[in-house]
């Protein structure tokens, strides 16, 4: 059991003066549950995201929702969709928002699987230390869950920190440029066969 | 069953006597197994001949991991068998030694789970879960590394970067304080180390942008005594071109003296981390202690300058936290080769081959250092045990090859020496490495390394234990492993030292010749430094199999005692 967050003394902005101010406007008329509605409008009324390209937060660690969110917001991370959404919300909304989704259950979604992705996964996990961080892909805090994640998602965020274009995660940019494109597909593939615990 | 003849044989004279003595020494016949008898300071000092318990994480203040009973020993060690088996209820990457007082045993596991078992049979005691923080910063797993004791308490750091007392008898939580921001960066997976009224510990973080530190507590209360930086304020040294070995790092002077000029000392987020516990010198009062890597670890861009305290090995005073001494193995360094093997303090040759007393630290680099303890010099340095190549070249935009990898040589592994042989055993990893470098700013408290190492999957691995005569630097045997290892090892007054692998395998060797006398199969990555103890005249030694992270080597829970067969 996590524990419910409630405070945190946020000092990160002050001791990272490279950064630039991050937004901290708060929504007018914030009513969590209509928030929440918009959310599951794209990432699932029961915790399955209604595109292949979108997400699971069901379940996903609280720290990593909120960082993500405050990264959009800031734009530290970008995407059309995400991005303005994001913006929108001061920091207690969007720790809000993490409790909320981080309390929900992990969907089941189908295992996809084609033969030989398991080698080819292991050998990029080899190359890339990828359990030095993330273990058995459950997810810890600022660790995302990728065990039973979205594959087409997987693929396409792996692709794009390897291509400079998610940039809030700057070491993984390094890392993912020594996978070639098989090795995505493949990884993105296996993480489906995960179990969830 | 105890084969005098062949053992006699088997060991230099010098070794079995003093190690049996020493055994007998302090064997009380009326110590009651079980009875959670307090720990004192006594007992704490006077760790090092103490043939019952196992007291610290490296076995005694000097951290020799060299265990003075002789039960088991090179003539009776085939014998050796499972006496029970514990299984936590964690299934993931264990690092714990063991610490036993008075029959009653004490392991940590990933995400700080505390066990109290019988030493003797292994039954659970207490359990104690640390209630987590939903926010933890660490690198390198959710490892713990165990427990320290002293009077009636156990301390443990936690992966939210607290420290905690609990009760040793009932594993409640007495006090527990918040070391630093979890946010930021720390957290906590080396044991505590206690001296008198004071616990010290370290922190992680070298992977952040943090700024490291030794800190001391009271065992009573929590408050913080005092604290000593791993960075000072001005952290740019002498600007150092060469390393400890003599080797040009090909350090860009000029640019680092004008990037100084732009931006500045770096000090407050130049890491320096400091992952394993300090040895204790009580007659000079001193604590002996070396310190990790600069953040971001591969993009030295950021941080003009020799980066102290980072790579090095430092002394500070134990009363105050005052810097007493220090040496740089690495200045400036790229390539996260830095200092994490707890160091040992122990009686060397100095260069003129008088003894003095003097420190050892087995280095990412493959190379055991030897320093003299007044002044933190540096006498000698070892033979490579692992493969060096193409040091050091700088990390680039593509990956540039370089041997050892980003792990070592030796990892956090602490070594142990046998005093007798004057011999220093350290298990190594060979695990060749690209270091790739990318220039960003620090993104406000997430992991900071500045660019990647990956490892070469088409190149072979493997790992290597290697004997060092700490008198003359030179290797003294070798043995090779099927993987690269991390864990630690341990010593004994029977002429043996005790490691584990990652393919679960667990081996006793003959320590005056590295000859495998022993092996058994545990079933998950044996990652863990072993502990040895007796009870009730019985000398076991235990050891935890639960795979490692960092390695991917296989998870387990199990926590194995062994002892001699009937
Ligand atoms: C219009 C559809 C849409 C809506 C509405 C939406 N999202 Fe998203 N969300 C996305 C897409 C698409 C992505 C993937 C973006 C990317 O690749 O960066 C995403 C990504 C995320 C992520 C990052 C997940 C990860 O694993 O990194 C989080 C967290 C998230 N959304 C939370 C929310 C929350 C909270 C809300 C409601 C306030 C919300 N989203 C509303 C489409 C949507
Ligand atoms: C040094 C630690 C580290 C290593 C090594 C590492 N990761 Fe990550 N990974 C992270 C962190 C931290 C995040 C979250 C980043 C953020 O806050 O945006 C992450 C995010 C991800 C994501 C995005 C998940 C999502 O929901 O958007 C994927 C996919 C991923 N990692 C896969 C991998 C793979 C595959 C490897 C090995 C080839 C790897 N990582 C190696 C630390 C690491």
């Amino acid at each position: 059991m996590r524990l419910p967050f409630v405070t945190l003394a946020w000092t990160l902005a002050a001791l990272a003066p490279t950064l630039s101010a991050t937004p901290s406007i708060a929504k007018d008329d914030f009513v969590l549950e209509d928030e929440v509605a918009l959310c599951m409008s794209c990432h699932g009324e029961d915790g399955i995201p209604i595109e292949p390209e979108y997400p699971v937060i069901w379940g996903q660690e609280y720290f990593y929702i909120y960082t993500q969110l405050r990264d959009y917001g800031a734009g530290r991370r970008e995407n059309d969709t995400m991005s303005a959404i994001a913006a929108e919300y001061d920091r207690d909304q969007a720790k809000l928002l993490a409790e909320h989704f981080a309390a929900l259950p992990w969907p089941e979604l189908p295992v996809v699987y084609q033969e030989g992705d398991q080698q080819l996964a292991e050998k990029g996990i080899t190359r890339g230390q990828c359990s030095a961080c993330h273990g058995k892909w459950q997810g810890d805090s600022r660790i995302p869950r990728i065990a039973g994640q979205q594959p087409h998602y997987l693929s396409q965020t792996m692709h794009d920190f390897k291509n400079d274009v998610r940039m809030n995660a700057p070491d993984l940019n390094s890392t993912m440029k020594q996978l070639d494109d098989e090795t995505i597909a493949a990884l993105s593939r296996y993480f489906t066969t995960i179990n969830v615990q | 069953m105890f084969n005098r003849s062949a053992t006699a044989a088997l060991c230099v004279a010098a070794t079995c006597v003093s190690g049996a003595a020493n055994a007998q020494e302090e064997t009380s016949a009326s110590t009651l197994y079980g009875d959670l008898q307090s720990v004192t300071q006594n007992m704490l000092s006077r760790a090092a001949g103490d043939g019952n318990n196992f007291l610290h994480t490296n076995g005694n203040y000097e951290q020799t991991r060299y265990y003075p009973a002789s039960q088991i020993n090179t003539g009776n060690v085939k014998n050796l068998r499972p006496a029970w088996i514990f299984q936590t209820e964690i299934v993931d990457t264990m690092e714990t030694s063991p610490i036993v007082v008075n029959g009653i045993m004490y392991v940590t596991t990933a995400f700080n789970h505390v066990y109290a078992l019988d030493a003797r049979t292994g039954k659970q005691i207490w359990h104690h879960k640390h209630a987590m923080g939903p926010v933890t910063t660490y690198c390198c797993g959710p490892n713990n590394r165990g427990v320290a004791v002293s009077g009636d308490k156990v301390f443990m750091g936690t992966l939210d970067a607290k420290l905690v007392a609990l009760d040793a008898k009932t594993g409640k939580q007495l006090w527990e304080t918040q070391i630093a921001e979890a946010e930021l960066g720390y957290s906590e997976t080396m044991a505590p180390s206690v001296v008198e009224n004071m616990v010290l510990i370290g922190t992680n973080g070298g992977e952040y942008g943090i700024r490291g530190f030794v800190k001391a507590f009271d065992t009573e209360t929590g408050e913080e005594i005092w604290t000593f930086h791993t960075i000072p304020e001005d952290s740019v040294g002498v600007w150092a071109t060469h390393d400890a070995t003599g080797r040009d790092m090909l350090r860009d002077i000029e640019a680092e003296k004008a990037a100084l000029a732009e931006m500045g000392d770096p000090y407050e987020t130049l890491g320096g981390g400091v992952w394993q516990n300090p040895a204790v010198d009580l007659d000079t009062r001193r604590i002996y202690f070396v310190v990790g890597n600069p953040s971001p670890d591969l993009d030295g861009s950021l941080r003009p300058g020799d980066n102290l305290y980072t790579d090095s090995l430092v002394a500070v005073d134990l009363d105050t936290g005052e810097y007493v001494c220090h040496f740089q193995y690495i200045a400036h360094d790229v390539w996260d080769l830095d200092a994490v093997s707890p160091p040992i303090i122990t009686t060397v040759a100095d260069a003129g081959g008088n003894d003095v007393k003097g420190v050892l630290h087995a280095g990412k680099t493959g190379h055991v250092y030897v320093h003299n303890a007044e002044d933190c010099s540096m006498i000698r340095f070892s033979e490579a045990m692992v493969p060096q190549e193409n040091m050091w070249v700088l990390p680039t935009a593509e990956g540039a090859r370089m041997l050892p990898g980003a792990n070592g040589g030796v990892e956090w592994s602490p070594m142990a020496i046998d005093p007798n042989h004057r011999l220093s055993y350290a298990i190594n990893l060979h695990q060749p490495m690209t270091y790739t470098v990318k220039s960003t700013p620090y993104p406000e408290g997430k992991l900071w390394l500045g660019g990647s190492f990956d490892v070469i999957p088409e190149e072979e691995q493997w790992g290597n234990v290697t004997a060092v005569d700490y008198d003359t630097g030179d290797i003294a045997w070798q043995v090779r492993t099927a993987e690269p290892m991390i864990g630690g090892i341990l010593a004994t007054a029977g002429g043996l030292v005790f490691t584990g692998e990652g393919n679960g395998l667990f081996k006793a060797f003959d320590s005056s010749n590295g000859a495998e006398l022993w092996r058994f199969q545990a079933g998950a990555g044996v990652n863990a430094p072993p502990s040895s103890y007796t009870v009730e005249g019985q000398q076991y030694v235990v050891v935890a199999a639960g795979g490692n992270a960092q390695l991917n080597f296989k998870r387990g829970n199990n926590i194995i005692a062994f002892t001699l067969a009937d």
